[in-house]
């Protein structure tokens, strides 16, 4: 009997060991492909800066989704599929938002016209993103919360595509743009790196949004409640948490930071239609494995490194621009192989079962 | 203060408490004892909304009024809803309560977090410290219902004066704490909410004798201060030295109950939980 306990354990180990040496390959493989294709092109350093820039932008809005994920993750222990249409449902409000806004001559005005008017656009993304949000805790997921955990990650899926579909029948399928106002629509030119004015708003904004959340949750008397129901629910109840109205909340700011990214990713990809949260939702999620699900800074960082590697990886590895989502995917799938608990994984909790 | 009358409660098809019914009057301590599976840690999450009853009834009394804070309770004799942050709570005028001149709220529908408000605290078995928040904001969770800034700080101060080991260690997570230190920290962490009733599920446990000891005699001087007390202890000999009053519960039945002196006295409880 303890032979044979001894051969499994032994074979466990050689597994883990032939793991990391695959790993280890074809990590290798990646850099010399980088530096055997993608340095050899002799792209100049000013274009490598523009992309890694580009890359941080990305990597903002990223961050904004991908910290809802993280956030109902750590309390309600599912992975929130159809966050990607909250964002995308605030992106679509904030194209009826900036149409009113231009319909009534703001983005024309002077300059703090413009402001106001792009934070009130700003804001009715938020709303609406939240109103999903909740609506989606409510109705797809609190009626679950007893059931297996598979269940509510169905209802998920089933939301994700409803909203999707929803949207399209009203809004029809065909993009609607934003049009940015003269007065973004320049740009920064610091020597031979060009930084467009949206790019640097949407970092700027991304980052003072992150550095909210960040002080809700470490500072205030509702982070605390927030990181307490995150550990132990049934305790956090008998402090006097009414843990419901927490998820809700948590619900509520995982979705208004969505919807901020998606009147963002507006302005950024000039479009915004039924499918436009898929993809970048399935980035953000990848960037919170990325970062270990459940941590917030991880995820954060997780966004930042995945937005780097998208904006850097097609000219880096020589492979064509509209293949870097496959860079993204790939990633995720490393990932979950070989580090499936993310980069700052040990911080995830003991008992999510 | 308490009053539990016939509580049933269920684990899916076990049925762990069979009808108990207990009281703890204001200012007292009272000891529940009982060997493993007996069914106490039940019994106080019951109490607290963490389980529910599948029958019988909880109520808290108040001689006064200040039990319901903010809310005015019912008029004598009749029933109307009250309003605990948006939980629905039924003030029932009952004769005991009446005859004290207070009114009672039912405990056993109310969701945990509205019992929480009510003033009572438990302080769970195994300590439950969010490990991950500091033993500040451990502390400040106790205390998570409560406004009253200035009183927050003077029970804070009264905590560390309690335990002076948590004051070194306030910034450091809960979980690195040692075990007798999460257990001041538990009991730190109810008094925090300052409680009109405290739960207490074997504060003891684990603990070295000295520190025990320690534990007991700091069990005392709250109650002492003001805060009625439920010690649940597989320790009886020592629980019962602190309390006023005991009750003996087995497999989800009270089979005794009187005061301490005469619960040690007894040779049925000196042969069962004495181990004499
Ligand atoms: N979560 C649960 N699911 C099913 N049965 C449970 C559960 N918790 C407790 N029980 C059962 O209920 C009965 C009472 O348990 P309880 O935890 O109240 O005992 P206790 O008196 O606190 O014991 P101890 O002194 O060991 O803490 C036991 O028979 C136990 O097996
Ligand atoms: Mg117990």
């Amino acid at each position: 009997m303890a032979r044979h306990a001894e051969t499994a354990q032994k074979l466990r180990i050689d597994e883990q060991a032939a793991t990391r040496y695959i790993g280890i390959a074809i990590l290798a493989l990646i850099i010399w492909r980088v530096i055997t294709v993608g340095l050899a092109e002799g792209y100049p350093t000013s274009f490598w800066i523009s992309q890694a820039l580009n890359g941080m932008v990305l990597g903002g809005v990223y961050a904004l989704v991908a910290l809802g994920y993280t956030l109902v993750y750590g309390i309600l222990f599912m992975i929130n599929f159809a966050h990607g249409e909250v964002m995308m449902l605030g992106g679509i409000a904030g194209f009826f938002a900036l149409q009113f806004a231009q319909g009534q001559g703001w983005m024309e005005g002077p300059w703090l016209v413009v402001v106001v008017a792009l934070l009130f656009i700003m804001l009715i993304g938020m709303v609406t993103s939240v109103l999903i949000g909740m609506t989606l805790e409510r109705l797809a997921y609190r009626p679950l919360r007893q059931a297996p955990r598979l269940v509510p990650l169905i209802s998920a899926i089933g939301a994700s595509l409803f909203l999707q579909y929803s949207v399209l029948l009203i809004f029809g399928v065909s993009p609607h743009s934003y049009r940015k106002p003269a007065l973004i629509s320049g740009g920064l030119r610091l020597g031979n790196v060009f930084i467009p004015y949206t790019g640097a708003i949407i970092f700027i904004t991304s980052v003072l949004l992150m550095l909210a959340l960040y002080f809700i949750i470490q500072r205030t008397k509702l982070g605390r409640a927030m990181r307490a129901v995150a550990e132990d629910r049934s305790t956090a109840a008998l402090m006097g948490v009414d843990v419901d109205a927490v998820i809700v909340v948590t619900f509520m700011l995982g979705s208004a930071l969505a919807g901020a990214a998606g009147v963002m990713l507006g302005f950024h990809n000039t479009v915004v239609k039924f499918n436009s949260g898929f993809m970048p939702g399935l980035k953000a999620f990848t960037a919170a494995v990325l970062g270990g699900i459940g941590n917030i800074p991880g995820a954060m960082f997780g966004a930042l490194v995945l937005g780097l590697i998208e904006a850097i990886g097609p000219s880096a590895l020589g492979i064509p621009t509209e293949y870097k989502d496959v860079i993204a995917f790939t990633l995720l799938v490393l990932i979950l192989i070989f580090r499936p608990s993310g980069l700052f994984g040990e911080v995830l909790s003991e008992k999510k079962a | 203060m308490l009053t539990l009358e016939t509580i049933h409660t269920f684990y899916d098809h076990i049925h762990a408490l069979k009808g108990v019914s207990l009281t703890v009057n204001e200012g007292e301590i009272v000891t529940l004892i009982g060997s493993n599976g007996a069914g106490k840690t039940t019994t106080l999450n019951t109490i607290s909304g963490v389980l529910s009853a599948r029958a019988g009834a909880i109520y808290l009394h108040s001689q006064g009024n200040e039990i319901f804070a903010g809310e005015t309770p019912a008029s004598p004799g009749s029933r109307r809803p009250g309003d605990v942050r948006g939980e629905s709570v039924r003030i029932e005028q009952r004769n005991d309560a009446r005859r004290m001149g207070g009114c009672a709220v039912r405990l056993d529908q109310l969701p945990a977090h509205a019992i929480a408000k009510l003033g009572v605290s438990q302080s769970p078995e195994g300590r439950k410290i969010f490990s991950r928040l500091s033993v500040r904001e451990n502390l400040e969770m106790g205390a998570f219902a409560r406004t009253d800034t200035a009183g927050i700080r003077r029970d804070f101060a009264r905590v560390l004066e309690l335990f002076p080991r948590l004051s070194e260690r306030l910034s450091q997570p809960g979980g690195t704490l040692s075990g007798g230190e999460q257990q001041m920290l538990a009991i730190g962490r109810s008094l925090m909410s300052r409680p009109r009733i405290l739960l207490l599920d074997e504060p003891s446990m684990g603990l070295a004798p000295i520190l025990a000891q320690q534990i007991f005699q700091i069990i005392r001087e709250i109650n002492a201060q003001g805060t009625t007390i439920l010690l649940v202890e597989q320790n009886a000999q020592a629980a019962l030295q602190v309390a006023h009053r005991g009750y003996v519960l087995e497999t989800g039945r009270i089979v005794l109950s009187g005061d301490s002196q005469s619960l040690l006295a007894d040779p049925q409880v000196a042969e069962a939980y004495l181990g004499i």
